[in-house]
């Protein structure tokens, strides 16, 4: 009798845990954790990521890391004490967000890279552009419109982030069989419009005598564009820039800057949703890294994108 | 007693299987070595070429009877040929076919093909993904660091400029009779077929 007394409470116990157990599957929820919400790229991704999750049925919350790195720390271990199953996240520094990644590896989180990579193999996905392949494209057009010829200037992004060097390494795969292409300068503005401003008008004090500016991204594409109208070189010198951003695209419809590699953020932070959907479900053989295809934007064939992605 | 013996002389013998299952001894040159192993993209692309992409290359669809695909059921054509590593638009499709050369610039040699479609053979810009992606061979999943994979397209790439190209381009001319193999690429989301671009494997001059 006291057996199957013992017997009869263990399975209440086991069916009261399965119940539990199914219980919590329905309240998971992702974290997203972004770099920054002072760029309007980065709220399109976090807003697109939480969208998404809330389509899928999960709850979400937006931190912001403020380019932060302990503050990004700070949310990662909120996260975890608060009980979120999975976190989308845009890190803040390749190298500087790794311990994140792992302290949220260490609680059994999921971590789900969205466009920034994280220089550890413990996220268990990394969404992020093709930003080496969109600067060979990118690069292509700019050999072709310079004719071969001419001397040019690199504005590369912040000298952490991988996405800076994936971008300059790609454009410079093509554009250095050139010998007739000499790039006279190369400094980073930080993807800062600002600061772009400021670098090119440095620049320009010491090589007036230029004939395009390659920037890591539209922001800084923007901030040299403004310089050299200052100097009255901007119908002279062409500027390709990096993202697909709004006024990169209306830039280009008026013929101000050249051309632009078109990212995706929607396809990053819906698949990143996806992904962390998936692994609530199971399933666990996730590629360690997912390139998302860059296109190249130029005014021939400008009616088909808007900021951000296609019409 | 002996009953005893036999039992510890078992557990002891079980240790021991435990152990020497548990440790293993490595020459320390070799875990040295293997940490900092570089992954060789030159040595892989060759292989690749070789192994890979020329067969696919002789699989690959007619040009003749791809293009009329694509312009009357690009979906199934898509679907049947094309492919990409990439989440997106970007895909790339394996060629081949004959045809007449009807011009040369600096940057490609312009074909019509037996069955009057028009291409072209990148001459100049041999760069990018399409060699890599078209045959669909390569799974992104062998490789965590995606540098990898870009240096290999890279390599393959610098094989086709250093070795395809240079007899080809020297010898072509409008009005001559070539064979072709490659790969192209297109945007699934706007296709473009006026403006086709062949990145070359195999290229012939027919006498």
């Amino acid at each position: 009798m006291k057996k199957i007394l013992l017997v009869a409470t263990l399975l209440v116990f086991v069916f009261a845990s399965c119940q539990n157990h199914s219980g919590s599957a329905k309240q998971k929820k992702m974290a997203i954790i972004v770099s920054t919400l002072n760029n309007p790229w980065f709220v399109f991704l976090a807003q697109t990521a939480a969208a998404q999750a809330k389509s899928l049925g999960y709850e979400s919350k937006i931190f912001d890391s403020q380019n932060n790195t302990a503050l990004e720390t700070d949310h990662f271990e909120n996260a975890i004490a608060s009980g979120y199953s999975a976190i989308l996240f845009n890190p803040t520094d390749a190298n500087g967000s790794v311990v994140n990644v792992q302290k949220a590896k260490k609680a059994g989180v999921p971590v789900f890279c969205m466009d920034r990579e994280v220089n550890s193999p413990d996220a268990t996905s990394q969404i992020l552009s093709d930003s080496y392949s969109g600067c060979v494209s990118l690069a292509k057009y700019f050999v072709q419109t310079l004719h071969k010829k001419g001397n040019y200037v690199e504005l590369l992004g912040i000298v952490a982030d991988n996405n800076t060097w994936a971008r300059s390494k790609g454009f410079h795969s093509l554009v250095d069989y050139y010998p007739g292409l000499k790039m006279v300068a190369q400094q980073s503005a930080d993807f800062d419009r600002n600061k772009g401003l400021e670098v090119m008008e440095s620049i320009l004090q010491a090589h007036p005598d230029i004939d395009a500016v390659f920037a890591g991204n539209d922001a800084m594409a923007m901030g040299a564009f403004q310089a050299l109208v200052a100097a009255g070189k901007a119908d002279h010198v062409k500027v390709f820039g990096f993202d697909g951003a709004e006024d990169a695209v209306q830039a280009i419809k008026d013929h101000k800057i050249s051309a632009t590699a078109m990212q995706f953020p929607k396809v990053m932070a819906q698949t990143a949703a996806d992904y962390a959907d998936a692994y609530f479900k199971g399933k666990r053989d996730f590629p360690k890294k997912i390139p998302v295809a860059v296109e190249l934007v130029t005014y021939d064939n400008i009616n088909d994108y808007i900021a951000y992605g296609k019409k | 007693m002996l009953k005893q013996g036999i039992k510890y002389s078992i557990a002891i013998l079980l240790v021991l299987v435990v152990l020497s299952q548990s440790v293993y001894f490595k020459k320390l040159s070799d875990v040295k070595a293997a940490a900092t192993k570089v992954f060789n993209a030159a040595d892989y692309a060759r292989k690749y070429l070789k192994a890979q992409l020329i067969p696919a290359a002789k699989a690959a669809p007619q040009a003749d009877q791809l293009i009329p695909m694509l312009k009357s059921s690009p979906g199934k054509a898509f679907k049947t040929y094309a492919h990409g590593m990439d989440i997106g638009n970007i895909r790339f499709f394996m060629v081949q076919g004959d045809g007449i050369v009807t011009d040369v610039d600096e940057n490609d040699v312009y074909v019509l093909t037996k069955d009057k479609q028009t291409l072209k053979i990148a001459i100049e810009y041999v760069f990018g993904n399409a060699l890599r992606d078209a045959p669909g061979i390569i799974d992104i999943k062998d490789f965590a660091n995606t540098m990898d994979l870009n240096n290999i397209a890279a390599a393959v790439d610098k094989i086709i400029r250093d070795e395809v190209l240079p007899p080809f381009r020297s010898q072509v001319k409008k009005g001559d009779n070539i064979s072709f193999a490659g790969a192209f690429e297109l945007n699934q989301e706007h296709i473009n077929l006026a403006n086709i671009e062949v990145i070359p494997v195999v290229l012939k001059i027919n006498k």
